[in-house]
């Protein structure tokens, strides 16, 4: 018995993303308690109506953030689940959350994540606490966090499909452009294929622009049972289909990457979802791609089948990937227009699927959007989530 | 990379399962486990075979030398251990003998460093315990 059309959402909320040094007298909690309220508010159910809660903390709080967010809302979830494996784990969190719907275990879970951005540079790479074959075999050697795990992605790829810089550039120029747009986005001034190029080189051959800015935010969403959502406010999004794929450890740069780096288990978590859809690439209205860095989108791009392997590059620089164009790619201006809340960022491309889907888009609206993708990547490219989003059952 | 400085960079712990492999790169020669249920080799040094989840391991020595998968330059330090050998290159080495790993490219100037470069093992002292596997242009 498959996940598909069993449940639906009906209602997200966001709180405003912040910069780091703007974000005085906002707390993790408080964050997520807004996102939280103004998400049951857009469902227009009772918060007592709750009996699943999934929700993702900041980065340096543990597994037990869903119990310790429960007793804050004074909550009594039947289902609680607290994914924790980087950007797919909101896409994640979805399916469990739909399983247990569809299991009985509950009706309506309420998804939240989301964090307070502290200003300043990151903590040092490499914690003590880091799994021991990271520690010893990949943090002697001095790695850059994520920044050097997706440099050795782009490296690679250019060096596989020899592909230039512009694609990479033009993604940045699409976020911006479609983030100019959107009131909720922290970067907002348009850019360049050239102010791209001409942006400081951080971790060769990565430049600052492709790299999302870290930033304060949460948001949430309502995830309830077909049968409930027929009598919901906002016209429900349904959940059609949904895979997770992975290839190794969150941060292990290689060790079970075979034979190339430039291979995703997208196309395992992709394929999965596409085919408990019953829909094709060809379906699809509008794509909301994890883009923690230009070279996530490119390769996704390619896993879910836009385009053959090798040519995601000349995709992005050879067609309108923005709204009105053949094939709008985040068009809420992803993370490298909105920027980075820790948390939140996994939930971001399903709920603007979702308000893409429930016709809310204002001027970015993608006419007459039917189904949607959006995708979830964690680590540097090892954990894949998928899902297929319909306002409509195939 | 010096390796001669006072150590304040993240360094490696020795575990039950991985000493074999430290005290082959103390005497500078680089091991890898070979399973003696399965007959296969792993890297890195686990406490089980992965193919085959026996824990009957013995050392077997390889020869250090592959070409660079990728390979990225780091020129801004996020661990203050790091910061006199900014710019350095962090790299992705495939090894002949099938494995991948990560080492830094030493005594290599960082702009002769490219994808497919030959390289070889070169074994890099840091402590009275410690040896890390560098690699340098073979
Ligand atoms: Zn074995």
């Amino acid at each position: 018995m498959s996940l598909k059309g069993r449940s639906a959402i009906i209602g997200f909320g966001e709180t405003t993303f912040a910069k780091g040094r703007q974000s005085g007298g906002r707390s993790h909690l408080k964050e997520q308690c807004t996102a939280a309220r103004l998400a049951i508010q857009d469902a227009g159910i009772a918060k007592d109506e709750i009996d699943g809660l999934v929700a993702i903390g900041p980065l340096d709080h543990g597994s037990s953030w869903s119990m310790d967010l429960a007793e804050y809302l004074q909550l009594r979830p039947t289902f609680l689940d607290t994914p924790y494996f980087g950007g797919a784990a909101g896409n994640a969190g979805i399916l469990h959350a739909a399983a247990a719907i569809q299991a009985g275990l509950c009706r309506t879970v309420l998804l939240v994540g989301g964090s307070v951005s502290q200003p300043g540079p990151p903590a040092p790479y490499g914690v003590e606490d880091s799994v021991s074959f990271e520690r010893d075999f990949d943090t002697p050697f001095g790695p850059m966090g994520d920044n050097s795990a997706y440099a050795l992605i782009k490296r690679r790829y250019q060096h596989e499909f020899g592909a230039g810089e512009e694609g990479f550039a033009q993604v940045v120029v699409n976020a911006r452009r479609h983030a100019g747009r959107f009131d909720n986005a922290l970067l907002r001034a348009p850019v360049t294929v050239d102010d791209v190029l001409h942006s400081r080189l951080i971790c060769d051959p990565l430049r600052m622009f492709e790299i999302v800015m870290p930033c304060t935010g949460a948001v949430a969403l309502v995830l309830t049972s077909a049968e409930r959502a027929r009598d919901a406010r906002q016209k429900p999004v349904y959940l059609l289909g949904g895979g997770q794929a992975i290839d190794r450890g969150m941060w292990t740069p290689a060790y079970g990457r075979d034979p190339s780096l430039t291979t995703s288990p997208i196309r395992r978590s992709a394929s999965a979802a596409f085919a408990m859809a019953g829909v094709t690439i060809a379906d699809i209205d509008c794509l909301q791609l994890y883009d923690c860095y230009t070279i996530t989108v490119i390769i996704a791009l390619e896993d879910v089948g836009c385009c053959a392997k090798g040519e995601g590059a000349a995709l992005v620089a050879g067609t309108d990937l923005t709204v009105g164009g053949d094939l709008p790619v985040n068009t809420d201006g992803g993370q490298l227009g909105r920027g980075q809340p820790y948390g939140a960022c996994h939930f971001m491309p399903v709920i603007e699927t979702a308000r893409q889907l429930m016709g809310r888009a204002g001027p970015l609206q993608v006419a007459g959007a039917r189904f949607g993708l959006a995708h979830g990547n964690g680590g540097a490219m090892a954990n894949q989530c998928t899902l297929i989003l319909g306002n409509e059952i195939p | 990379m010096s390796a001669d400085t006072p150590c304040a960079k993240p360094l490696p712990q020795i575990l039950p399962e991985t000493a074999g492999f430290w005290e082959a790169a103390r005497r500078h020669r680089f091991v890898v486990q070979r399973c003696t249920g399965c007959g296969r080799r792993q890297y890195f040094p686990r406490a089980v075979c992965h193919h085959c989840l026996s824990e009957a391991l013995a050392w077997e020595e390889v020869s250090g030398r592959g070409v660079i998968h990728s390979f990225t330059i780091i020129r801004q330090v996020q661990h203050a251990g790091f910061s006199s050998d900014v710019p350095y290159v962090y790299a992705v080495i495939d090894l002949d003998e099938g494995f991948r790993m990560i080492a830094n490219i030493i005594r290599t100037p960082p702009e002769c460093v490219r994808v497919g470069l030959a390289v070889k093992v070169a074994f890099a002292d840091v402590t009275p315990e410690l040896t890390l596997l560098q690699f340098e242009s073979a």
